[in-house]
């Protein structure tokens, strides 16, 4: 019996007009969102090395790695984050790194190319949360109301048919007729990724897995949302605006609400108001040492060269206690910040996981490693590297480059200025971009993908249960 | 299913009593009781609103009968729904199926559904050709299928299921001369083969050329219920006016 409904469910599907329009639709767009993602990650990729090798370049020539004060590295555009954008578009990508100090990340893609964040990128997320939703909607709407506005429901139960099987029926025939051409349009888009240049890992195809494992599981809760609430009602035009509602709520309104209402309960200190706060404290510190910069009295005045060493270790210790204390402070308002925001983030994406979209979003940026972490992962990364760069250039140079004065140092043999050869930029170290750690993005993403589970389950119990009490007349 | 002999003196269906009051408190249907056998046809003849459907809707369990029973071969139909419900088939006022699927997967589908899986292409043609459906027809769309070829699908359906009783809601309603006619040569056949045919309809004329007893219904009541031997020499339209317009109390006697 269950089989009988089941087929009856797929072949009814498959052979609508509908199916073939919303299908043809979906497939061209999940494609498309493809093509796109790869050759977004192509352009950024070009756009990474040339910057790259530009930073680089802004080097040669030079004799001293000591005239080398700071230099910039970037975040490498990652396979993924063409897939599902997340925040990665909105965050700065270049930081200037000293050998001491804040980070802080600048010129994001958006800041940069303000035309792309008007209507955003169309990215595989975009596909799952709003186009396919939608569609979703469209093919379930009327499954149960349409049935009995059409006369078929009743003359279904005019045979022996238990309830419980025909919704179960009803709901496994409209998830595996749907659900299967989704899965081969997503399959064959993730197949152009590498056909189309995107190279991607182990640990990106199994990210990619589960980043439409994600999305498979809500559209699903979105059908059985629409089968439930067709079940629900006697007509499916009812049963339409109610889902529209319920779809703009979810989709439009809960996410954004969400974090206005957090905004509101958590007040989080601005980064202007952190920055002045830092700024007086640095000026406070500058005031400070000033005045006992007139106690420095050169050992070895005779040679000017050993006098600058001499006044270069000078203002390194110096700046070596200022940052000591700069970092304190900073470190102490960055972490009252830090836990405002994370209270804040935390009850936005509390009240928004009432919505399977946000939950959507929340769960795919994690496993692609977009999410709003994505920041603070890229900044730790950064700094990572800064005490690496540090230690190269006490290396190259004897002292640290983000306390020193640039000066112009000649070096004297026997008498005669010896003619300096030039450095070689190569010889910096690389900054390596590392995505966070796999388990650690399947560990976050798996209370959204828990939640979309459990969306499922409940709109299932909500159609199966309506439906044991629908009136089939 | 089993089939049952053409001389049954069992009812096949049998109303006994059978009561429908609404949560609203609208009394659709009071104390109506009366018996088919099989190799019979009753008609329930009444306006909008008499209780046809409603007898009907009760004897598909579609609703509970606040008081009485609706039983088909001696199965109460809501203490044993889906039991009762193999034994019947049913054909509603207009036939829409599924308009994506052709003739022949509407009947693959119901048949199945009514648990006629040994069922071959040639048996649905077959059968879809004795209830007058073109062959050409067979294989295409329900969506472009007049209300006429929508209830020969439906008849078909039924005849497919095999059920020893069969129950029919306004079956020629919509339905031009020469396709009624058809239709009633159909049920006459149906009937031959020891069928139990419960009918509901508006239609006086078909209802006494092919009914074995007749039923006239108004506000949820049987106001007269006579075999059709008894009705050869009278004119049911008349009576049946007479009915309506509530001079039942004289006419009965």
């Amino acid at each position: 019996m269950l089989r009988i409904l089941i087929e009856k469910e797929i072949r009814e599907i498959i052979g609508s007009a509908k199916f073939a329009v919303i299908f043809g639709a979906c497939a061209i767009l999940i494609l498309t969102s493809c093509y796109v993602g790869a050759r977004t990650y192509q352009a950024n990729r070009a756009q990474y090395e040339a910057a790259k090798a530009e930073n680089l370049r802004q080097f040669e020539g030079m004799t001293d790695w000591f005239n080398i004060q700071q230099h910039r590295i970037f975040l490498p555009p990652q396979p993924l984050a063409s897939l599902v954008n997340g925040v990665s578009n909105d965050i700065g990508r270049t930081t200037e790194v000293w050998g001491r100090g804040e980070l802080s990340a600048q010129d994001s893609k958006f800041g940069d190319e303000p035309i792309y964040a008007v209507f955003r990128f169309l990215d595989l997320e975009f596909m799952f949360q709003v186009v396919l939703s939608l569609f979703a909607v469209l093919l379930g709407y009327d499954a149960i109301s349409g049935e009995k506005e059409r006369g078929t429901l009743k003359l279904s139960f005019a045979n022996a048919v238990p309830r419980d099987k025909y919704i179960l029926g009803k709901i496994i025939g409209s998830l595996t007729a749907l659900t299967v051409p989704l899965v081969v349009a997503l399959g064959i888009g993730s197949l152009l990724l590498p056909l189309l240049g995107v190279p991607l890992s182990g640990d990106d195809w199994l990210r990619l897995f589960l980043v439409i494992l994600t999305g498979l599981l809500y559209f699903a809760a979105f059908l059985t949302l629409s089968i439930f609430v067709s079940a629900r009602t006697e007509r499916s035009s009812n049963s339409f605006l109610v889902l529209l509602v319920v779809w703009i709520l979810c989709v439009l309104i809960v996410p954004r609400a969400s974090v206005l209402l957090a905004g509101r309960a958590v007040n989080v200190p601005s980064v202007d108001e952190i920055a002045a706060q830092k700024a007086r404290f640095q000026q406070q510190q500058w005031h400070e040492d000033r005045a006992s910069w007139s106690n420095f009295k050169p050992t070895k005045s005779d040679d000017p060269n050993a006098m600058m060493d001499e006044l270069n270790r000078y203002m390194e210790e110096q700046a070596d206690i200022r940052d000591k204390k700069m970092q304190e402070f900073t470190a102490r308002l960055n972490e009252q910040r830090y836990n405002k925001q994370v209270e804040q983030q935390n009850l936005a994406f509390s009240l928004a996981r009432v919505s399977p979209a946000a939950t959507l979003s929340l769960g795919v940026t994690s496993l692609a490693g977009t999410s709003i972490t994505l920041k603070d992962h890229y900044n730790d990364e950064a700094k990572a590297y800064q005490s690496l760069y540090a230690n190269f250039m006490k290396e190259k140079t004897g002292t640290n480059p983000g306390g020193r004065m640039f000066m112009f140092r000649a070096k004297i043999e026997d008498g005669e200025e010896v003619k300096p050869e030039p450095i070689n930029p190569q010889e910096l170290p690389e900054f390596e971009y590392h995505q966070p750690d796999l388990a650690q993005s399947i560990s976050a993403a798996a209370l959204d993908m828990g939640l979309l589970a459990f969306f499922n389950l409940l709109f299932f119990a909500g159609a199966f249960v309506s439906f044991l009490r629908y009136d089939v007349r | 299913m089993s089939e049952l002999p053409l001389q049954s003196t069992q009812p096949m269906l049998e109303a006994v009593n059978l009561t429908k009051r609404y949560e609203d408190g609208v009394l659709a249907l009071d104390r109506v009781s009366f018996q088919v056998r099989a190799g019979e046809i009753f008609a329930m003849l009444g306006g909008n609103g008499a209780g046809k459907t409603t007898t009907i809707n009760l004897f598909l369990n579609f609703i509970e009968p606040t008081e009485g029973e609706a039983r088909i071969n001696g199965i109460v139909t809501h203490l044993e729904p889906l039991k009762a419900k193999e034994q019947i088939a049913f054909v509603s006022e207009n036939v829409m199926l599924y308009a994506n699927f052709t003739a022949i997967q509407n009947l693959d589908f119901f048949a199945r559904l009514g648990g006629q899986t040994h069922y071959t292409r040639d048996d649905y043609h077959n059968v879809l050709l004795r209830v007058g459906l073109a062959k050409e027809a067979h294989h295409k769309r329900l969506r472009g299928y007049s209300k006429g070829m929508r209830q020969k699908c439906g008849i078909a359906i039924a005849i497919l299921k095999n059920a020893p009783a069969i129950l029919l809601d306004e079956p020629t309603s919509g339905l031009d001369p020469k396709a009624g006619h058809d239709f009633i040569e159909l049920l006459a056949s149906l009937r031959a083969e020891g069928k139990a045919i419960l009918m509901s309809t508006h239609d006086i004329f078909r209802a006494k050329e092919i009914a074995d007893s007749v039923a006239i219904m108004n506000d949820g009541k049987i106001i007269m219920q006579r075999p059709a031997a008894a009705l050869v020499d009278t004119d049911l339209e008349q009576l049946y006016m007479q009915y309506m317009a509530g001079r039942s109390s004289e006419l009965v006697g």
